[in-house]
């Protein structure tokens, strides 16, 4: 065995023998969503997604040949599936990381651990980190993304589709004077929903609903006291709440008949996948809630799919 | 054999299977099997590919380093509390260590600190509070200077019952990605250590060494303390002395692993079963075994996953639990 002492020194020759190798790739320095700074290869091409949305925007951006790692649950689009995987994004493997030999590691701020983060950094891997928070910002990754992968015009077409879509959305809603109130169910059993610092939130008063469940907590909890006195007009259930089939989690609702929402059956499924993830498909969540809240203004068959 | 030459014999074998249970632990991982770049890097010869060295020098030596302080610490802290409280279910985390460290440690979670050394320091602070609580209580609140063993126990045991409480209270009021995180720490985990903060794993080593002296106090303790002071040791001392010595040290490791669980309570048992009540030889048994125990444990928490690794605590248990019931029925027949 060896003293700490003796292991300093070797993991500063270790560092010297890495950074005085010689043939390495020009660097350029880039400042990430979080703000810090740091050098990466210019035109990465060993890249190591750490969480399943940044594996769906790097398909998004045509820029999936430079992946060579993608975490558990990277499901979409679903030749996805095939990457080698470098474990799910809370628990990442950084042995399998390392061994990928990746120019480049892209994590989220919300779901990556900022000690793997740092561990990463400290074997000296570049970690570029977004922290989208609303979809604005998800079109700010895209386009960071795309600037950093010479991807600009993918993403800026990526960019311009989202903004109409949205545009289309907000300008059909303006014309529905009533804004229902809407119950978003994210996880049952016990029941979840989303506060005001979520996406859901966000598409909910976009689509032009009002969100019964807005406030600090971003995932507040309730009972059906709760919910009966909240009054829902429509209830949005995710497919994947408390991982119970669609049957069931609409069955639970019927009991309540004094809510409007059972009362005139709106109560819907929506696709999981559609409001988990901080992608361009928050977009395609956007139209499904927008035609379930005014059904009147939108004709169900032209939300994309 | 004279007892001298037992020491030596146990503690030369059980070394010889550390080392052959690290160099096996160091070569494989969840990248692939390494065995000839480490022999080849033992020898001073560098290893070409620069990410394998990474991988050897950065993440699996310190991986090892790591699990084997854990390990042999845990072992050795059930080791003297099953002595001074004299009961088998005594564990290094009975005095309410393991119910203080963890509020602390979801505490900065919640709060938003790193690892190192935030999460660290609140869970060492939560412990050594617990802890001054539970020894003032046990000395002095109910009326007895001795530090009376029930009392210890049962104070310990209401802790770590009413931290239970409160842990759950912290837990339901969290988001659920951090949910995650709290839950591996209670499973007791060693990813989340990085190779630079090793060195205060030194600390256990003094600890370490006091214990050892305090070995044969510890076979006369076995003996009752009245025995054990007409033998001319300090009883109140002693018990002292050996329970901040082991509580310090045991702290120092919860904090850097979270909670590892059935290390402490089982490896004493089995060598007091292989190798008989003499502490002397007890004391670097459990810390070698211990040591080896948990690097074979962490190996396999590593390399059996197929996606991300499992929290080491999952495994001592499931290898721990069985292994112990087959000595004990080899015990009776």
């Amino acid at each position: 065995m060896f003293t700490p002492k003796s292991y300093k020194t070797y993991i500063i020759l270790l560092l010297m023998i890495i950074l005085l190798q010689p043939g390495s790739l020009p660097a350029e320095t880039v400042t990430d969503q979080v703000g810090r700074t740091f050098n990466v290869p210019e035109n990465p091409g060993r890249i190591i997604a750490l969480a399943p949305s940044i594996t769906e925007i790097m398909y998004d951006l045509g820029q999936e040949k430079r992946l060579v790692g993608v975490t558990q649950y990277s499901t979409y689009p679903p030749e996805a599936e095939s990457l080698p995987r470098v474990g799910s994004y809370v628990r990442l493997d950084i042995e399998k990381i390392v061994a990928l030999q990746p120019d480049l590691c892209l994590a989220i701020k919300d779901g990556n651990p900022k000690h793997i983060v740092d561990k990463l950094v400290n074997l000296g891997i570049p970690v570029y980190v977004v922290n989208p928070r609303n979809l604005k910002q998800i079109m700010d990754v895209v386009t960071r993304l795309g600037s950093l992968l010479n991807a600009e015009q993918k993403a800026k077409e990526l960019v311009l589709d989202m903004e109409k879509r949205i545009g289309q959305v907000q300008s059909r809603v303006k014309k529905g004077a009533r804004r229902p109130r809407v119950f978003f169910q994210i996880d049952a059993e016990p029941l979840f929903s989303a506060g005001t610092n979520t996406f859901i939130h966000e598409l909910i008063e976009m689509a032009g609903g009002i969100n019964t469940t807005a406030g600090e907590v971003a995932y507040p909890r309730f009972s059906w006291e709760d919910i009966i006195v909240l009054q829902p007009e429509i209830v949005l259930i995710s497919s994947m709440a408390g991982g119970l089939p669609p049957e069931y989690l609409l069955k639970s609702w019927q009991k309540w008949s004094m809510l409007s929402a059972v009362k005139n059956g709106r109560i819907y499924v929506v696709d999981a996948e559609l409001f988990d993830r901080p992608t361009p498909r928050l977009v395609d969540g956007l139209e499904v809630i927008a035609a379930i809240i005014h059904p009147e203004l939108f004709i169900k068959s032209d939300k994309r799919d | 054999m004279s007892i001298g030459k037992t020491i030596a014999f146990t503690t030369l074998l059980l070394c010889a299977v550390l080392i052959f249970i690290s160099v096996v632990a160091i070569s494989a991982g969840s990248s692939g099997i390494h065995f000839w770049e480490i022999m080849k890097t033992l020898t001073g010869k560098s290893v070409t590919d620069s990410a394998t060295a990474t991988i050897i020098w950065q993440i699996r030596i310190p991986r090892v380093i790591l699990a084997a302080s854990v390990g042999g610490t845990l072992a050795l802290g059930g080791l003297v509390f099953q002595a001074l409280l004299r009961n088998p279910l005594a564990e290094p985390y009975i005095l309410g260590i393991s119910g203080g460290s963890a509020i602390g440690a979801i505490l900065a979670m919640l709060i938003g600190l790193s690892f190192f050394p935030g999460v660290a320091l609140f869970s060492f602070g939560g412990s050594l509070l617990v802890l001054a609580f539970v020894t003032t209580l046990a000395g002095t609140a109910l009326g007895n200077t001795m530090l009376s063993r029930d009392s210890l126990l049962l104070g310990g045991v209401m802790m770590n019952a009413f931290c239970a409480a409160v842990i759950m209270f912290l837990i339901s009021m969290t988001r659920s990605f951090q949910v995650q995180h709290i839950l591996y720490w209670l499973m007791g985990d060693l990813s989340s250590l990085q190779g630079g903060q090793l060195a205060i794993l030194i600390l256990v080593i003094p600890c370490f060494a006091v214990i050892f002296i305090m070995a044969r106090p510890m076979n006369l303790l076995l003996l009752g303390r009245e025995t054990a002071a007409a033998m001319g040791i300090n009883v109140k001392n002693t018990i002292l002395l050996l329970l901040i010595i082991t509580s310090l040290m045991v702290s120092i490791i919860v904090s850097l692993s979270g909670l590892v669980g059935f290390v402490g309570l089982v490896i004493p048992h089995i060598f007091r079963s292989i190798f008989g009540p003499d502490h002397r030889v007890l004391v670097p048994a459990c810390i070698l075994g211990g040591a080896s125990y948990l690097i074979v444990c962490d190996l396999l928490a590593r390399i059996l996953p197929s996606s991300g690794e499992m929290p080491v605590g999952i495994i001592t248990a499931l290898i721990g639990a069985p292994l112990f019931i087959i000595l004990l029925l080899r015990g009776r027949s």
